[in-house]
């Protein structure tokens, strides 16, 4: 019996009031008055200066986004609920979130050529950095690779973590040319897919491999 | 009479299609629930009970509405009523941002008794265990028994005798895709975008709710990111979006997080039993006997199968579902097999052993009671053992030397699968010789809008490229039914088959006349239209559709059941490999067989295959939903500690879609279900002891070898 | 999240002024995976996070005649693919392959691996506040412990999650801090405390301290090192038990023998019961086997976590058996 179990018993019922978290301490912070830093400010900040609020520059698909974020926002969340300056949104839904917290790679984005979990980078930490999307990786009509073997192979079902996937694909390739099958599922481990098409998704590791050597 | 025709003429059917939808989704063009972004949307966000037992005394939005960018908040609980579960929803807010969703979702202020709870199986079965439902007398429901022949004379005549208590955890969908809505009022006409196996099922659902005619709610679900059979209804959280966004005059968009999935989203029943079975010196499973339980939270459905896939004459059982402070049970995959299988799969390798026989000759002996079923299984047998190199067994299990010991198991499935009427569908061939096919079925990643453009291509001698395939949307109005028990294909195919075959008559009545030949002589393939007794006689399609001028042939079609057939037979042979030094499982090779009736898309049935055993193989290894008896808490709410199979654990695995009939059939659950008895009969069969609880994970097989 | 205030850091002796003298007010970040996942679940909702990466010079791994320094931020994809680091000191690239995933070896430093808070599910669940979180209760006593300690616990029970800090004890390295009052440097091995100092760290820094780079030592002739890990699930997945191993070989002799436990207690556990099984003697299978026996000999399991006993005992002995075959 548990000792919240225990408790209850001596004390018949009892009676709780519950406020979720410090939530004053949210509302404080999220409402706090604005520090503003602009974009040129922001990526030159090295003064020990509080960044409450800033707009940053980023770098996506060889295309500049000027956008206003909290310190708090994910590049996933800038992608995918973002908006420009311009009030524009980003709409760059292709990276998914499915577990957001770097355990599932359905986010998965290239930042400076390497994949990583867009849900555990903070936007104001992708500054300066080229990000590439799965929106990205086609030359207009043209597919990569790895697409393209994606589709050939049947390497997705419900396609949720495709996205993720292809991107994690590319990077593996990227840095490993020619690799062995296990060399693939070890390049893949931080990816899942539900649907279970891995054998396929290592098929069209291998022929995308082919394709790019 | 309709017929999918012989496979040697057929083009199309039978072969590797890749999916239509496989250009957007690769490179994320394909928008999901999850991905539509409505202008002036608003981000929903639910506050969910911290705990498994209380009664709610009152709820406080007004800090919540006063945060700026909060433009709704609603209590989803009424003061005086009970939470039953970890996670069962209070209140829902809907702001400008997700993170202001969020701040807002925390600033709920709310009251309420704590109750004591039970998230404890064992414990929920005792006398004085906090009773959960209102609508049972105690936390067990009242045990169907089933009992046939004379259970008490099989015993007597039974030579050897097995009695074993077999475990499985309760598992949880995990689809990747949460389940969620975007939800748009416009005046009295709501539209949903919704992640859903039924967009018909769904808007019924919301109709209802909200006292709608139907028709002034459209459900759309155009791509979608798994449901594994826990999508059916809007939910409490469809329900809720539709009610913020009408609420707040704006669209909104709510989709559960991870945690929410796991808690609320259903899951697989667990299942414990207890079994006493016999079998007579030449090898007759002659009597069976069986109780056991499973829980559903606090749902009531729990069960599963038993005796299953072997004939057993005498037998009785006794199941019923235990209640406990947890989320509901859903459907999923196969509801009640695979747990149900593994049980008696273990069981007759136990029985096989007693008696010296091979597992697999002992259930040849005990065939199956169906008899196209048990003909087509009995080739399977022979197929997969073939396959997997069933001699290289070990003659005595655990016989292996060496740290690294391999073995191999089998196990069976059966399924229905064979679909039903109620499907509307339209196959429209324009002037331009564009042809499109509508039907409100939807896509779940089974692949059936590619099945479909393939089916009308075949008839209409066209590409599936060619067919503009509408689907997840009920805006046409032609209903289908919802996306599970694998009963798509079978519901769906025959009504497109006999739709475009209708399309395709009255295009040949067309332009029969006009090329001066008897449209019966007509045929269609390789974009053209010619005259089988003159094949000088031939036009290109879209000339020929040219000649519709100004009309449009549009046909519906009906619901053959002679093309499509149910009740499939699975076989499942599994290899691995157990590290005895660290009780690591690794699976080195899966031969999944596989009654596939007519395979329509090749690529996409080995795909089903492939997914179906890997999900097979998480149950077999790798998942449990884990509940903290000290805080009535599901302690594993994420991807991290709640495990499913990630790339490091797939085996080679060899799909076989074994073509039996000329008669379509549904495939997404029936290969999940043989996985787990294949597996744990390979461990078996590896180290000489016998895991009978699910997942085999390395403590236990440590635990076990001592 | 709740939302914070983001500071760059401009140098490392900037940083302690940055930082409070309480834990709950400013965090650091570098790779992030690991706080941002504690900031998700608000385990922890400071009001400042201030940045390191905007700080120079962490993120290089430079050799001289001492040794080699390994800069904080270094991530653990550039410690797996160092040519010297896989040639030298194995161990530490094994360790650093093994961690998580290639997306979270991408970012995560490390600093950040050594400094990573526990994977307990007691203390990662937002709704439950054990004794690591200030609450009076370890759940896993009485609770679900199957990933839990076997060695040094009480009155917590956490096992430390990370990968490279067994390595590098094993591989004798020194780890550089930097605080208020200027710099101070230790043994990583004397970096981690165990609970019972305090329940609620599992190392010596203080709030406003941050590690800034780990010192190797020149490895002695004939060393030879690996990192054996177990993990339930082969795809990502944190250490049931881990060995690290590091042997000064002298011809068929073990000469001197580091052996260091991942996923057991709730510090990387030096097991010198293994050690002094090893010293000196010629590595047998026999030998590789009493220093598996030994190691165990004193662990405590809890009632889910006897597995671990074996498991230890069984990997020691394959590390051993791997580094003379």
């Amino acid at each position: 019996m548990s000792k919240e179990k225990e408790q209850n018993q001596e004390t018949a019922i009892s009676r709780r009031s519950f406020l979720k978290g410090v939530g004053t301490g949210a509302v404080a912070a999220s409402v706090a008055p604005t520090v503003f830093i602009d974009a040129e400010t922001a990526a030159a900040a090295q003064t020990g200066e509080e960044i409450n609020r800033a707009k940053i520059k980023l770098n996506i698909n060889a295309q500049t986004y000027e956008v206003e974020v909290e310190p708090r926002m994910t590049l996933l969340s800038v992608l995918r609920d973002g908006f420009d300056t311009s009030g524009n949104r980003l709409d760059l839904t292709g990276a998914k979130p499915i577990c957001e917290r770097g355990e599932c790679g359905g986010c998965t984005v290239q930042v400076d050529g390497k994949a990583v979990y867009a849900c555990m980078m903070l936007a104001l930490d992708a500054q300066g950095k080229q990000i590439t999307t799965v929106e990205g990786l086609a030359n207009g009509d043209n597919l990569h690779p790895v697409q393209e073997a994606f589709i050939q192979h049947d390497a997705l079902m419900c396609g949720f973590c495709t996205p993720g996937f292809v991107v994690a694909a590319k990077s593996f390739l990227d840095q490993n040319p020619s690799p062995s099958h296990e060399e693939i599922k070890e390049g893949l481990a931080g990816n899942i897919c539900r649907c279970g098409t891995y054998p396929f998704i290592f098929e069209a590791v291998k022929t995308a491999s082919r394709k790019l050597l | 009479m309709a017929s999918w025709g012989e496979a040697k003429d057929s083009r199309l059917i039978g072969k590797r299609v890749s999916r239509l939808s496989g250009t957007d989704k690769v490179t994320g063009k394909a928008k999901y629930t999850f991905d539509i972004n409505r202008p002036g949307m608003l981000y929903g966000y639910i506050l969910r009970s911290p705990v498994a037992h209380a009664t709610i005394t009152g709820i406080d939005l007004s800090e919540a509405e006063a945060l700026p960018g909060v433009k709704a908040a609603i209590p989803l609980i009424e003061p005086g009523k009970r939470v039953r579960f970890e996670g069962q929803e209070i209140a829902a807010v809907a702001a400008i941002t997700p993170d202001i969703a969020e701040d807002a979702v925390r600033l709920i202020q709310f009251d309420y008794d704590e109750l004591d709870y039970v998230v404890d199986v064992e414990s929920a079965k005792e006398e004085g265990a906090p009773q959960i439902r209102d609508d049972w007398k105690s936390n067990q429901s009242e045990p169907r028994v089933d009992e046939r022949g004379d259970i008490e004379a099989g015993f007597a005549e039974a030579a050897v005798e097995v009695e074993a208590t077999y475990h499985a955890p309760v598992q949880t969908h995990v689809c990747l895709e949460t389940h969620g809505h975007v939800a748009e009022w416009d005046q009295d006409n709501l539209t949903v975008w919704a992640s859903t196996q039924a967009v018909f099922g769904t808007r019924q659902n919301l109709a209802r709710h909200f006292e709608l005619p139907e028709n002034q709610v459209r459900v759309i679900t155009e791509h979608m990111g798994g449901g594994f059979g826990s999508k059916f209804g809007p939910g409490v959280e469809g329900v809720t979006a539709a009610k913020l966004a009408r609420k707040a005059g704006a669209p909104v968009k709510l989709m559960l997080t991870r945690k929410d999935e796991h808690l609320v989203a259903g899951n697989r029943p667990s299942m414990t039993q207890q079994v006493r079975a016999g079998a007579t010196q030449d090898g007759r499973f002659i009597a069976y006997d069986m109780s056991g339980y499973g829980t559903g939270g606090i749902g009531s459905g729990a069960g599963f199968t038993g005796p299953y896939v072997y004939h057993v004459p005498n037998h009785r059982t006794k199941k019923s579902a235990v209640a406990i402070n947890a989320g509901s049970a859903r459907a999923m995959r196969a509801p009640g097999h695979p747990q149900g299988a593994f049980a008696m799969d273990s069981l007759m390798d136990e029985l096989a052993e007693r008696l010296n026989l091979d597992p697999l000759e002992f259930r040849r002996l005990n065939s199956d009671s169906d008899a196209r079923r048990n003909r087509i299984r009995q080739a399977e047998y022979t197929l997969g053992a073939q396959e997997i190199g069933w001699h290289r067994r070990n003659r005595v299990p655990g016989s292996g030397t060496g740290v690294k010991k391999r073995g191999i198991g089998m196990g069976c499935g059966l399924w229905g699968g064979g679909g039903g009427a109620g499907t509307q569908a339209r196959v429209t061939i324009h002037a331009s010789g564009a042809v499109e096919a509508v039907t409100g079925t939807q896509d779940i990643g089974t692949g059936i809008r590619t099945v479909i453009a393939m089916i009308v291509a075949e008839e209409l001698g066209l590409r599936p490229q060619d067919i503009t395939v509408k689907i997840g949307d009920t805006e046409p109005g032609l209903a289908s039914r919802g996306s599970g028990g694998s009963q798509t294909i079978g519901s769906v195919a025959p009504v497109i088959k006999t739709a475009a075959m209708a399309a395709k008559r009255k295009l040949f009545g067309h332009i029969a006349p006009l090329v001066e030949a008897d449209p019966g002589d007509l045929r269609a393939a390789g974009d053209k239209i010619y005259a089988q007794s003159d094949l000088r006689l031939s036009i290109p399609w879209k000339e020929a559709t040219g000649y519709l001028g100004m009309e449009t042939i549009s046909e519906g079609g009906e619901w053959d059941e002679n093309l499509r057939i149910g009740d499939v037979a699975g076989v499942q042979f599994a290899e691995v490999e157990i590290d005895t030094e660290t009780g690591l499982v690794q699976v080195i090779k899966i031969v999944a067989v596989q009654d596939c009736g007519l395979v329509v898309n090749r690529l996409t049935t080995e795909s089903q295959i492939n997914g179906a055993v890997v999900m097979g193989l998480g149950y077999a290894l790798l998942e449990e939903r884990i509940m903290d008896d000290q805080t009535g808490k599901m302690i594993n709410p994420n991807l991290e500690d709640y495990k499913v199979p990630g790339t490091m654990e797939i085996p080679e695995i060899v799909s076989i879609a074994y073509d039996t009939d000329r008669k379509i059939t549904g495939i997404g659950e029936p290969p999940t279900i043989p996985t787990a008895g294949a597996i744990a009969n390979a461990v078996y069969n590896a180290i000489g002891v016998r895991i009978r609880e699910l997942p085999i994970t390395p403590d236990k097989i440590l635990n076990a070898l001592g | 999240m709740e939302n914070f205030a983001y500071i760059n850091a401009a140098n490392v002796e900037q940083v302690p002024s940055l930082m409070s003298d309480d834990w709950s007010e400013t965090k650091m970040i570098a790779g992030g995976t690991d706080l941002l996942g504690e900031l998700k679940e608000y385990i922890e909702t400071p009001k400042k996070v201030i940045n390191l990466k905007s700080i120079p010079g962490l993120d290089e791994i430079k050799a001289d005649a001492s040794g080699l320094t390994i800069g904080a931020l270094v991530t653990l994809a550039d410690i797996a693919a160092h040519p010297t680091i896989q040639r030298h000191y194995t161990v530490l690239a094994e360790a650093a392959a093994s961690v998580a995933s290639p997306q979270i070896r991408n970012v995560g430093t490390l600093g950040g691996n050594l400094c990573q808070r526990p994977r307990c599910w007691y203390y990662r669940h937002p709704d439950i506040i054990c004794l690591k979180k200030g609450g009076d209760t370890c759940y896993a006593v009485e609770g679900l412990n199957k990933y839990h300690a076997i060695f040094g616990g009480g009155p917590v029970y956490i096992v430390h999650p990370s990968d490279t800090a067994p390595a590098l004890i094993a591989l004798g390295a020194t780890v550089k801090i930097v605080g208020p009052n200027g710099d101070r440097t230790m043994l990583l091995e004397d970096f981690f405390i165990l609970p019972d100092v305090n329940p609620q760290r599992e190392n010596v820094l203080e709030p406003n301290e941050v590690v800034t780079e780990v010192h190797l030592p020149q490895p002695k002739a004939h060393t030879k090192s690996t990192y054996v890990k177990v993990r339930e699930r082969g795809s990502f997945d944190f250490a049931l038990v881990s060995v690290a191993a590091a042997f000064e070989m002298n011809g068929g002799t073990c000469h001197k023998a580091n052996v260091v436990l991942g996923g057991v207690a709730p510090i990387p556990w030096r097991s010198k019961e293994a050690e002094a099984a090893l010293n000196g003697k010629g590595i047998t299978a026999a030998v590789a086997k009493q220093a598996g026996e030994a190691a165990v000999a004193n662990a405590e399991p809890m009632t889910d976590n006897g597995y671990k006993v074996p498991l230890t005992r069984n990997i020691i002995n394959r590390a051993a058996m791997t580094l003379v075959h």
